[in-house]
């Protein structure tokens, strides 16, 4: 039992990380139907300039913001917070390029299109992050110090470190933040209004283009949070990590019904938990088999997902 | 169609007048025939020529004249063997996304199946579990585990692999457009994963009576593969054809790849070919029209992926080795850009972006790699970055020329008026231009290659 309660809490800390890239997938398709096959790249791009703004010059890195276990706690937060904020604002941008020189000039193309542009864009940042990061994996020593928080509770069969803590805390507030642009602001409107007609909507006074370069803003933008947060929690980073993080990401917009925000999180946090209970009680050989067959599952049996809308004539 | 059917009388003469009338259309016809199909026919022509005689004297002839005059290199046996192979699974997948407008983007599925295929039937593999059969082959009697001929695995492939592009087809074919390729992506994925990881097989099963029992069986070879594969022996009247290497594996190769184009083109303009072209450019219309949707792309998505199970198990059994890491998504996305980059929608396109990117790939790439790490070994060596240039072929082909370098004539006619008249002009058919209507067959969507059964109407619409 407490193994169990171990693996979900494992799995919820995978599940929320997967929740902000998820959240770029599903933003995305809501609002110009297409399957940003890049995004998961651009996830990658981002834990791996965050490993090069926090890796010290003698493993490779930039040494910027050398945070290790022994940085004093009021420092080590505003260097992650530091970090965090170059990441989202050079995802962002990386995005919104993306976005500019790939899609828009197709968006009165075919469907798939844009799609085959989204493969080709995935693998030219995939290849940039090769090159930039080379083959194999990047490690960085431990920020957080591998304690039991539950410990001082008198628990110690079940444990909660502190990178796990940290997971939450970076995750939920920009889940909360991206809420309430979407539902309470101006431009949030205007993203819900794109969604359901662009040309109702533009006749409406509503810039379409400005409102897809932002929805492309957020999403590089949550991306490289999850970025930085992949490689503070699992620290270590890779250029293959897009693809597998993407797959999965987009797994779980699609569980949770492509489109919804909300979808999009519970979805993640499922696929998070599929994950964790695959690979300890299975084995990590079958996981990624599992989630496919999850997504194939879902789009053949459930294709509006478990919490989407209505979709008439999009599966 | 022949104009002495104006002189058709009555009686015996006028039968004979007929007779002869039409034996003396017959020369001019196929000078009119040659003269309009002029430079197809002198292309194939040439073509069949550098074909048939590159495999055998491209070495001799032209590597001195590639060394000393045109400094690229030339495609070695091996290069040229893979490019048969690839240009087979390119017309696959041209039949798969091209004729019937399905993106596919897990085609290394069949490719691996088709493999494996080979490996189960033509190795030692199963010998461990103590199953041997020794059958029509050219591996002695006694040998452990299976051995069959190669033309007979290729029967056997095709018809694997069919199935599977069925079974695959069957509960997803309901899918449009992007949602099926997630899908396609999912299921390329799984088999390789499946191949990778039964290398330990527990697994037993109670049937009443019949006990099926199996403790740690090593059923695919796991990451290391199966190996050695029987070669592609192929015995001709009692003359063995040996096409393990060399000039002879191309010729083999090329075989297959001319069977495979002859078919392709049969289906294209066959009824089930003309159902395709119905469904891709508008599925609801070709519904109406009564077209069984679900069965034609069913038969489109087994019969592409029998190309894959052709081209699979001739590498397997030229290689000698079939490995799960091999079987990749890039596959998919390598075999798509050979598609799109010939003209999807086009046999000879496929083939061409086949041949290309493949050079480019395991000739040029490589070859430009060694000339720079000669030069200056500390630049990025552009073989391992080879998806870059890929990713970039991609993005800019959708951007700036989506029909591709060799578009069919039929998405060229429906894209412009004067590719219209050039396609009439072309069959023989004179074409009034005030007549033409610009969007003669309603395609407004057809403004790119990716072949989509959707309009952008259907795209904004939620």
């Amino acid at each position: 039992m407490d193994q169990l309660i171990q693996v979900l809490i494992i799995g919820l800390a995978n599940g929320l990380i997967f929740a902000l890239v998820a959240l770029g997938y599903t933003l995305v398709y809501g609002i110009i139907e297409l399957i940003n096959f890049a995004h998961g790249d651009v996830f990658m791009l981002g834990s791996m300039l965050a490993y090069f703004l926090i890796a010290p010059i003698s493993s490779g890195g930039w040494g910027i913001f050398p945070i290790t276990v022994d940085t004093p706690l009021p420092l080590k937060i505003a260097e992650i917070l530091a970090v965090l904020a170059i990441c989202m604002a050079a995802m962002a941008t990386l995005n919104v390029t993306i976005e500019r020189v790939a899609y828009r000039p197709l968006r009165n193309a075919p469907k798939l299109a844009p799609l085959i542009s989204a493969i080709g864009m995935s693998y030219v940042l995939q290849n940039i992050g090769l090159v930039w990061g080379s083959a194999y994996q990047r490690t960085i020593d431990s920020v957080f110090p591998p304690t039991n928080l539950l410990e001082p509770f008198g628990i110690t069969s079940v444990a909660i470190t502190p990178s796990q803590v940290f997971v939450g805390i970076l995750t939920i507030p920009l889940l909360i933040a991206l809420s309430l642009f979407v539902n309470r602001t101006r431009q949030g409107r205007a993203m819900r209004a794109t969604a359901q007609d662009p040309d109702t909507a533009g006749l409406m006074g509503v810039d379409v283009n400005r409102t897809i370069a932002i929805t492309f803003l957020i999403g590089g933008g949550l991306a490289g949070a999850a970025g930085v947060a992949q490689l503070l929690y699992n620290d270590y980073t890779q250029y293959t990590l897009g693809f597998r993080f993407g797959l999965n990401s987009f797994t779980a917009a699609v569980l949770g019904g492509i489109g919804n925000l909300q979808g999009a999180v519970l979805g993640a946090l499922v696929i998070g938990e599929i994950n964790a209970l695959s690979d300890f009680y299975l084995s990590p050989n079958w996981t990624q088999a599992i989630v496919f067959g999850v997504l194939i599952g879902i789009l053949v049996f459930k294709p509006t997902g478990l919490l989407g809308q209505q979709l008439a004539d999009r599966a | 169609m022949s104009a002495t059917t104006d002189t058709v009388g009555t009686g015996i003469t006028g039968w004979l007048g007929y007779i002869g009338g039409t034996l003396a259309a017959i020369p001019s016809q196929y000078r009119t025939a040659l003269r309009q199909r002029r430079r197809n026919t002198i292309a194939l022509t040439i073509l069949f020529i550098v074909v048939v005689l590159y495999p055998a004297v491209g070495h001799y002839v032209l590597a001195d004249f590639s060394r000393r005059v045109f400094p690229l290199p030339l495609p070695d046996d091996t290069v040229s063997t893979f490019m048969t192979i690839f240009a087979i699974m390119a017309i696959g997948l041209n039949i798969v996304a091209g004729f019937a407008g399905l993106l596919d983007l897990g085609y290394v599925a069949f490719y691996a199946i088709g493999a494996y295929c080979a490996a189960f039937l033509a190795s030692p593999h199963f010998g461990a579990l103590g199953i041997n059969l020794v059958f029509l082959g050219h591996v002695g009697p006694g040998a452990a585990g299976i051995h069959v001929p190669f033309w007979l695995i290729m029967i056997v492939a095709i018809i694997v692999v069919a199935t599977f592009g069925a079974l695959l087809g069957a509960p997803t074919l309901r899918l449009r457009g992007d949602y099926l390729a997630i899908v396609t992506l999912g299921f390329g994925e799984i088999v390789p994963l499946f191949f990778r990881n039964l290398s330990s097989v527990t697994f037993s099963l109670t049937l009443g009576p019949i006990v099926i029992s199996l403790a740690n069986v090593n059923l695919t070879g796991g990451v290391q593969g199966i190996n050695p594969i029987d070669p592609p022996y192929i015995p001709i009247l009692g003359w063995v054809f040996d096409a393990r290497s060399g000039p002879m594996a191309v010729y083999l190769g090329l075989f297959l790849l001319a069977i495979a184009i002859l078919v392709a083109r049969n289906l294209e303009h066959s009824r089930i070919g003309r159902a395709w072209g119905a469904i891709r450019e508008d599925e609801t219309a070709a519904e109406m029209m009564g077209v069984n949707t679900l069965r034609t792309k069913l038969l489109a998505f087994a019969l592409g992926a029998s190309f894959a199970g052709v081209a699979g198990s001739f590498q397997a059994s030229y290689l000698g080795a079939s490995t799960s890491d091999f079987f990749d998504f890039s596959i998919s996305i390598l075999v798509l850009i050979m598609v799109i980059l010939g003209g999807i929608g086009n046999i000879w396109g496929a083939v061409l972006g086949a041949f290309a990117l493949t050079y480019l790939d395991k000739s040029l790439l490589p070859y430009i790699g060694q000339r720079i790490g000669d030069v200056a070994p500390s630049l990025p060596n552009p073989a391992e970055y080879n998806f870059l240039i890929y990713g970039v072929i991609l993005v800019l082909m959708m951007r700036f020329r989506p029909q591709g370098f060799l578009p069919s004539r039929q998405r060229e006619a429906e894209l412009t008026v004067h590719g219209l008249q050039d396609a009439e002009r072309e069959m023989g058919v004179e074409v009034e231009t005030d007549n033409v209507d610009i969007t003669p067959h309603g395609q407004s969507e057809t403004g790119s290659g990716a072949r989509d059964a959707e309009t952008t109407d259907e795209a904004r619409d939620l």
